[in-house]
């Protein structure tokens, strides 16, 4: 590894050591490795991780450099503003963290590398069956014997996965045990995708886009010491995971409200151009849309500055949910101000094509990544510490629980 | 800004905060609303005492000289504790009109007299329309030799039974001044007028021929000025009174039980809760960004301010109207407080401009960004 692997090294030390290395090694006008022929993601990958930094913050033993998220800010945004390609694995790279934090020694020294260096992984959890209540996959994992802990043999159906063409692993959730209660007879498993019995179909979604897929997987294979965690300890596995998830989604959505500067809100600039800007009852349904993201804006501000002084910040949580009020409001408030014209779409119709667009993407945030409806049973339950409501199925064997 | 520490601010609100625990409770609120003249002199004496009254006020004159930051903050609690006192009129806006006289005598009394609790202030700011604009200004003023005389009508006066001194907003051709009226004096009719919160004071004057003094140097930019800082206060006061209610109502949740189980158990409470949250978080946020930003002296601060009014008010008027739906029937009597808070909500979607005015203002603010 390089000189300067120490954690208490100057910030103006690591920048200009990390800007020296990239000098020798980086050509950043052609986005590849110094005097190579062309991009080899692969080999690049590598180079960078030797190097200690692709996931800074891990530990030493593990390709890091036990730094603090203030050193590894410094290392992202110098790798950010040269355009490399693979920085901040340790927040962005979802299978890696998962395999860094929860894995054994032995996955971890089978998979890091690779998952590092090119190898990406989806998410296997939601089913056509389970998407609010989670816990309740009924994706089968059945344990054959054989050398090095045997195997298991999946059958099943997951849905709502992104990034699955050309994934090497997928973060898969399924059953193996259905006598204890649905919780208890869950493992996650780091599972190869590119194998007979995967059969990957892109979801039409409602807003013309592709993003999504179904798995259909049948009698495909996984060995048993893919096992993250326990063996029918898959929930507790997951919870981390999802937690990491929500983290970098929610990094994602701070940085994206930091990018929008335009001065003058777009729905002023819409009703400008459809002659609206005058008509009173638009003015004052765009006012509030406008002022609901505003005040979210506030209210993440407030929550940044208590993560700063305590630590953490019960108002982060409400960001989800006010930001669901926030897009469906807007995209309504855009439709009124069409008139009309908001039947309209397709090229020659920009902005009503540009509204019916955001329409139906605003129940991305409303229904993705835990709906409306769970997320207010989140705040009231774990902010507001009212009790949950009763669950029928919560200490019944999985077998014997109501599907459909 | 204010060269107030921090330290000093936060035990400035400890000591506010304690001074209402003690004096202003459910019990000693109640009959405040009941008393003739809806305010405890005791309690307005204590607040003098710990310079409450002297917050905006300049060293100077008295006062210690605190920004819209501080008082804010301290509206939050007095707003949780549903505060009735002339605090607004007197300590707000009239401090904040009398400031910016240039006759430094007649200042240096007035301000005095505000500081020290010794008298009450009204103002006179809008007419019958009620709508805290230029245009609604009832009162014509004329001068006559040296004097200037004052006819016509202001309405929705805040605490004008007691008020010691009338600032009169009249217009004078194009101009709109504020005059000192003795509520005393000859020409001057004070009506009480009946209101739906029992906490809330409001009275119609009528002038006819009455003798006012001009206040110098106190300008449309100044009123305007006066008038968002006491937006800024009640939307804090509003803040503190919305999160107040929602407390309450979340408690009530977690210990009242109907068919065997706890009612904050039911989803179809719950969510309405989470929703609730959302509205008293943002209002906390929306007033103290316009707080900041008056202190600073933004020029984003108009915008700020008007987006602090019209959420802090509709946020108030729809969590307090939830919390007596989520209580049912206990929250229907007259004895649970809940209503109070529900009415006086009210006050913030009416005095000092309505939420429908305030959306437009914030709209043209960002129109001209």
């Amino acid at each position: 590894m390089m000189a300067g692997n120490e954690a208490h090294i100057s910030n103006d030390n690591l920048a200009a050591e990390l800007n020296a290395w990239l000098d020798a090694h980086w050509d950043e006008e052609r986005r590849c490795e110094k005097d190579a022929a062309r991009l080899d993601v692969g080999s690049w990958l590598g180079k960078l991780l030797d190097a200690g930094y692709s996931v800074p913050t891990w530990s030493p033993q593990w390709f890091g450099r036990g730094y603090d998220s203030k050193q590894a800010r410094v290392i992202d945004d110098i790798l950010k503003a040269r355009k490399v390609i693979g920085r901040s694995q340790d927040r962005y790279n979802l299978g890696a963290v998962t395999v860094y934090r929860l894995g054994s020694e032995q996955l971890k020294s089978a998979l890091l590398r690779e998952m590092l260096t090119g190898a990406h992984s989806c998410l296997l959890y939601s089913e056509p069956n389970a998407g609010s209540d989670l816990a309740g996959v009924r994706t089968r994992a059945e344990w054959v014997a054989g050398e090095d802990g045997g195997e298991y043999i999946i059958t099943g159906q997951k849905v709502w996965t992104s990034n699955a063409k050309g994934a090497t692993y997928g973060m898969l959730l399924a059953r193996t045990d259905w006598d204890v209660p649905k919780h208890s007879g869950i493992t996650f498993f780091i599972f190869p995708m590119q194998q007979d019995g995967v059969d990957i179909r892109p979801i039409n979604q409602i807003t013309g886009e592709s993003e999504f897929n179904e798995i259909f997987i049948n009698e495909a294979r996984v060995p048993a010491r893919n096992i993250v965690g326990e063996l029918n300890g898959g929930w507790k596995v997951l919870q981390t995971a999802l937690a990491y998830e929500r983290l970098i989604m929610g990094e994602g959505a701070t940085e994206r409200q930091g990018k929008v500067k335009s001065k003058v809100p777009p729905l002023v600039e819409l009703a400008k151009r459809h002659g609206k800007l005058q008509d009173p009852v638009i003015r004052q349904k765009m006012a509030q849309a406008i002022a609901y993201r505003q005040l979210n804006a506030l209210n993440m501000k407030r929550a940044k500055a208590e993560i700063i002084a305590n630590g953490s910040s019960s108002l982060m949580s409400l960001g989800k949910l006010a930001m669901s009020r926030i897009q469906h409001g807007e995209a309504r408030v855009a439709a009124d101000i069409l008139g009309p014209a908001s039947l309209l779409d397709g090229p020659d119709f920009q902005d009503s094509a540009e509204m019916n667009f955001d329409s139906a993407k605003a129940y991305m945030n409303s229904i993705g990544g835990g709906s409306d409806q769970i997320q207010r049973n989140i705040i009231s339950e774990r902010i507001l510490g009212l009790p949950r409501e009763i669950e029928v199925d919560r200490n019944m064997p999985f077998r014997e629980v109501k599907s459909g | 800004m204010s060269e107030i520490s921090t330290e000093d601010r936060n035990a400035m609100r400890d000591s506010f905060a304690r001074l209402l625990a003690a004096q202003a409770g459910e019990k000693a609120l109640r009959e405040t609303m009941a008393s003739p003249h809806g305010f405890d002199e005791n309690l307005w004496k204590s607040m003098a005492e710990i310079g409450l009254l002297g917050l905006i006020v300049d060293p100077e004159y008295g006062g210690i000289g605190g920004d819209a930051q501080i008082l804010e903050d301290l509206m939050e609690e007095a707003g949780a504790h549903l505060l009735c006192s002339p605090f607004l009129s007197t300590a707000v806006m009239a401090a904040s009109l009398i400031s910016a006289s240039s006759e430094e005598s007649l200042k240096a009394e007035l301000l005095s007299s505000i500081c020290d609790g010794s008298r009450i202030y009204a103002i006179a700011a809008t007419g019958e329309g009620g709508l805290w604009t230029n245009a609604d200004v009832g009162i014509e003023a004329h001068k006559t030799g040296d004097a200037w005389i004052l006819d016509g009508t202001a309405s929705f006066v805040l605490h004008a039974e007691k008020a010691g001194h009338l600032l009169v907003l009249a217009r004078s051709g194009t101009a709109i001044r504020v005059y000192l009226v003795d509520p005393a004096t000859d020409g001057v009719a004070i009506e009480k007028l009946e209101t739906n919160d029992p906490t809330l004071r409001l009275s119609r004057i009528r002038c006819a021929g009455a003798r006012g003094t001009a206040l110098d140097g106190v300008d449309e930019t100044v009123i305007e000025a006066a008038l968002d800082l006491v937006r800024v206060a009640l939307a804090g006061e509003h803040a503190g009174g919305v999160k107040k209610i929602f407390d309450l109502t979340v408690e009530y949740l977690k210990t009242r039980y109907q068919f065997g189980r706890q009612i904050g158990s039911y989803q179809s409470l719950k969510h309405i809760a989470a929703d609730m949250l959302i509205e008293v978080e943002s209002a906390a946020s929306a007033a103290r960004y316009a707080a900041k930003l008056q202190a600073a002296g933004s020029p984003e601060a108009k915008a700020a301010t008007s987006l602090a009014a019209f959420a802090c008010a509709d946020a108030y008027r729809d969590v307090s109207a939830q919390a007596i739906q989520l209580h049912g029937g206990i929250a229907y009597t007259w004895e649970h407080p809940a209503h109070l808070y529900w009415r006086r909500a009210r006050t913030g979607l009416w005095l000092f401009g309505s939420s429908d005015q305030h959306r437009e203002t914030y709209l043209t603010c960002l129109e001209t960004a």
